[in-house]
């Protein structure tokens, strides 16, 4: 875990969206509450910056305002930062989804000498998705009052360390990373691709009295990446309900019941792990005639 | 005495005589009953080195403490005798309403021996034993003479088993029937041929007593009521025939003579479609609560008794893919007396042999794999032993020995019995389980393959412990071939020893413990080998096919997959190791001491 805290924006407008960022539904969870939930096994404090009054879902997360809506970015951060207690801070924005802690263990490490730490994509600086130090803030609190919105204004005062599109690349080559999302259309392409990248694909096969009561052979169910056994039955009962009560219940297999990966390997335990493409086989615990 | 009865009827059939004796409390305090107590009065009743069809080979019929009881799933009895299949002990369990009958009568064990001079059967009632004449039954199939006998003697409560066209043939692996199920592997009903004993019939009204009724009925309301829990849905839904598809997907079915462990046509002879387009009635055996025998309609209109094992050995074994056929072939071995294990695992043989030019009478058959026409014709002659039916009524082993070439590699047998529908490829453990069973490849005197099945082990390599997975399976089989308890309630026990000794502590009055039980089984284990050792194993009668050993799997998700001679003599090594027996195979004196085996007296 880092020590650092992450700051995460949730202020903006949502103009071209047509509704609140923050609550649209992704990953079966409103979009502040999953950002939360991915950077809390990361960061040990989190900070969201709402707008003053705006709607938010309980969050496991320090909860500020800004003091003024619609101030941008240099605001949210500002607000954010002051509220960390930690030194170094990350800070994003709740409607880029796409995060990749591989490059934001990387900006984290380049920290030690710098104030910030910058990507720079596509021939732009990315300054919400970047490593700022709380020592900044009074700087930013001169930007505001000069009335500097954007957080560039920062980055020639300070130390400023700008990484460079090559060196993103080797970590996110596509920088999903800085992938938000302004529109509904650019909404339906992320959800699009989440579920491309993060759901695994596994089929069950039915033997015997499962087979029996469903009348069904084999199923194809799509689960999060890293899904377990637990998340396997769980996905099972609600596709075919029949099997709950005989077959399953909320414990997973009911006594008498086995499970097989792949042909291979009997299992039984919840927290077993599965991958895209297993075959797990759903039959009787005795084999013998 | 609570529990048994403490006595056995010996009937000589050469001279008639019959003679009741008292059977020695130890005796049954040490064998239980059941195929314990069988294997102990086949020690001491067949003469070193006896010809199986010899009027001196002791057909035993044994009978349990638990029979009558009325604790489910206990109305079993064993039949007992050497076996002209593999030359060793044949010990086969049966159940039903014939098993409480012989209780009835007021004995522990029936034991015949000689050999009368026309056909005949017998009828005990009570204590009146009388040997009747059965030319008229000769030819019937063992339902037909059932009914003919129950109608002639007119008993209400008569029970019968009986023996088909097979048995009075000596097919070498003939059955005993009774009410349509089958003391089934090793021959028995060869043997029973083999002395002119066409049937048996039974009546009586002795009640088993109990020590403590209050204790068991206690038990018996726990066990009923778990032998309905979702730990026995398997057998009471669709009954063993749903191995097969699974099976199938695990690679471990069987498939022409073990050439594939895959069938392509599993599907549609598997027991979910079965009981989805032919199933007729669930049906069950006397004092059972499973009931887990399915009645499939066959084409004829019929009801036909269904197993995986049947399934197996009649369908993908012999390449055939359509159930009709499977159902009417299965017909056709009941209304014979064959055992349908050793029937397929012969057939299966046969069509290889035939496929490699070593055995043209086959296509006067049409004996090839997947052709249903030449099965139906091929398991006639064997039960009528003509043509090539002669040949295969002596089972794949001795077969194999009269066609020579290579065809012993793939006579799928060990000690000569056929082997049941687990790849041992895929099921290293059972590979182990069926290579030392004392009668031979067979997968109810142990369940080896449940280490297999349960993740416990690595089912496609080997490791040191097999060879104590392997005793502890037949030791734990051997106590319950003893009591009897059927198989299918084996998972309903939460300690089973512990239990099982609280049972018998019930039933006799005696203080068994769970440690009493368990040494029993390893008891009546060392003894079945001891037997054997005497008939003349050797070694080498613990080993697989051919075929099994240089093969690799085919097909399947274990398909690649090899048991090499070294790995089986690894893991026999293992197992000799932890039954507690030499580098040989042999049992020291010591073990024998300790297990009390050297001091039984003998009785001829």
């Amino acid at each position: 875990m880092a020590d650092a805290a992450a700051v995460i924006l949730v202020g903006g407008k949502s103009s071209r969206m047509g509704r609140a960022k923050a609550l649209l539904p992704f990953d079966n969870e409103p979009l502040i509450a999953h950002v939360v939930r991915r950077l809390k096994s990361w960061f040990p404090e989190i900070i969201v910056v709402a707008a003053p009054d705006q709607e938010l879902p309980e969050l496991s997360a320090v909860l500020v305002r800004d003091e003024i809506a619609y101030q941008g970015p240099v605001s949210g951060i500002y607000h954010g930062l002051k509220a960390a207690t930690k030194d170094v801070c990350f800070v994003t924005s709740c409607d880029a989804p796409f995060l990749n802690f591989e490059l934001i263990d990387h900006l984290l490490e380049q920290i030690s000498d710098y104030d910030v730490v910058v990507p720079f994509w596509r021939e732009r600086f990315q300054p919400l998705h970047a490593i700022y130090r709380t020592s900044v803030v009074p700087l930013f609190k001169e930007q505001l009052e000069r009335g500097e919105l954007r957080p560039i204004f920062l980055y020639d005062k300070v130390r400023t360390r700008k990484i460079q599109e090559a060196e993103i690349r080797r970590l996110d080559p596509e920088g999903l990373s800085f992938l938000n999302m302004n529109s509904p259309a650019d909404y339906d392409a992320a959800l699009q691709l989440w579920r491309e990248r993060n759901t695994i694909s596994v089929s069950v096969e039915l033997f015997g009295i499962a087979r029996m009561l469903t009348k069904t052979q084999s199923v194809s169910l799509d689960l999060n990446e890293g899904a377990t056994l637990a998340q396997v039955f769980s996905a099972l009962g609600e596709k075919l309900p029949a099997l709950v009560g005989r077959v399953l219940n909320s414990g997973g297999l009911i006594h008498g019941y086995s499970c097989n990966l792949n042909g291979l390997n009997f299992v039984r335990a919840p927290d077993v792990k599965v991958s895209s493409g297993d075959k797990i086989f759903i039959l009787s615990a005795d084999a013998g005639g | 005495m609570h529990g048994f009865h403490g006595r056995l009827l010996h009937l000589d059939l050469t001279s008639g005589q019959s003679v009741w004796r008292e059977i020695e409390t130890f005796r049954l305090r040490a064998f239980l009953g059941g195929i314990g107590l069988g294997t102990s009065l086949l020690y001491d009743y067949a003469p070193r080195g006896v010809d199986p069809f010899s009027p001196e080979n002791p057909l035993i019929f044994a009978s349990a403490p638990l029979v009558g009881t009325g604790l489910t799933t206990t109305a079993k009895f064993a039949v007992v005798t050497k076996s002209p299949l593999t030359g060793f002990i044949a010990d086969s369990l049966s159940s039903s309403y014939f098993a409480l009958e012989l209780k009835r009568i007021g004995i522990d064990a029936l034991i015949i021996t000689g050999r009368s001079s026309a056909m005949s059967y017998l009828s005990i009632k009570n204590q009146t034993v009388e040997i009747r004449s059965a030319e008229h039954l000769r030819g019937k199939s063992p339902l037909e003479a059932e009914s003919v006998i129950r109608a002639e003697l007119n008993w209400p409560s008569a029970r019968v088993a009986a023996i088909g066209r097979a048995g009075e043939n000596l097919v070498r692996f003939a059955t005993i029937s009774n009410e349509g199920r089958h003391a089934g592997r090793g021959g028995v009903g060869a043997v029973m041929g083999s002395k002119n004993l066409k049937a048996i019939a039974l009546s009586g009204d002795c009640r088993t007593d109990v020590a403590d009724s209050g204790g068991i009925e206690k038990i018996a309301a726990v066990l009923r009521e778990r032998s309905l829990s979702s730990l026995t849905d398997k057998y009471r839904e669709i009954g063993t025939v749903a191995n097969l598809s699974v099976f199938n997907r695990l690679g471990t079915l069987p498939t022409r003579n073990f050439q594939q462990s895959t069938f392509d046509d599993a599907d549609a002879l598997s027991g979910e479609s079965l009981t989805e387009n032919n199933f007729s009635r669930r049906h069950g055996c006397a004092a059972c609560t499973i009931r887990c025998e399915r009645l499939f309609k066959a084409l004829d209109g019929r009801d036909q008794r269904m197993e995986y094992e049947t399934l197996f050995a009649l369908g993908p074994l012999c390449g055939i893919r359509d159930p009709d056929s499977v159902l009417h072939a299965a017909q056709l071995c009941d209304v014979y007396g064959l055992d349908t294990i050793s029937t397929g695992g012969t057939l299966a043989w046969a069509m290889e042999c035939g496929e490699k030019g070593l055995l043209p009478d086959v296509d006067k058959f049409g004996l090839r794999f997947g052709a249903a026409e030449g099965v139906f014709a091929a398991i006639a002659a064997i039960g009528e032993r003509q043509g090539i039916g002669a040949l295969l009524a002596e089972g794949s082993r001795r077969a194999a020995m009269e066609i020579g070439g290579n065809s012993m590699d793939w006579a799928m047998h060990v000690k000569g019995l056929e082997l049941p529908g687990y790849e041992p490829r895929s099921l290293k453990t059972m590979a182990l389980g069926l290579a030392v069973s004392p009668r031979g490849a067979c997968h109810n005197r142990s369940g080896a393959y449940e280490a297999d099945f349960s993740g416990e082990v690595d089912r496609f390599t080997i490791d040191s412990r097999r060879g104590s997975l392997v005793a502890a399976s037949e030791d734990f089989a051997a106590t319950l071939d003893s009591l009897i308890i059927c198989k299918f309630l084996r998972k309903c026990f939460n300690d089973y020893y512990e239990e099982a000794a609280e049972v018998l502590r019930n039933v006799t009055g005696w203080d068994y413990t769970a440690n009493d039980i368990k040494r029993a089984g390893e008891r009546i284990h060392n003894l079945k080998k001891l037997f054997n050792i005497r008939e003349g194993w050797s070694t080498d009668d613990d080993w697989l096919p051919g075929r099994l050993l240089s093969e690799a799997l085919p097909t399947g998700v274990g398909a690649g997959v090899r048991l090499s001679p070294d790995e089986l003599r690894q893991m026999i090594r293992s197992y000799y190791q932890a039954r507690g027996w030499d580098d040989h195979g042999l049992i020291p004196e010591s073990k024998l001491a300790e297990l009390n085996l050297p001091h039984l007296p003998p009785h001829t």
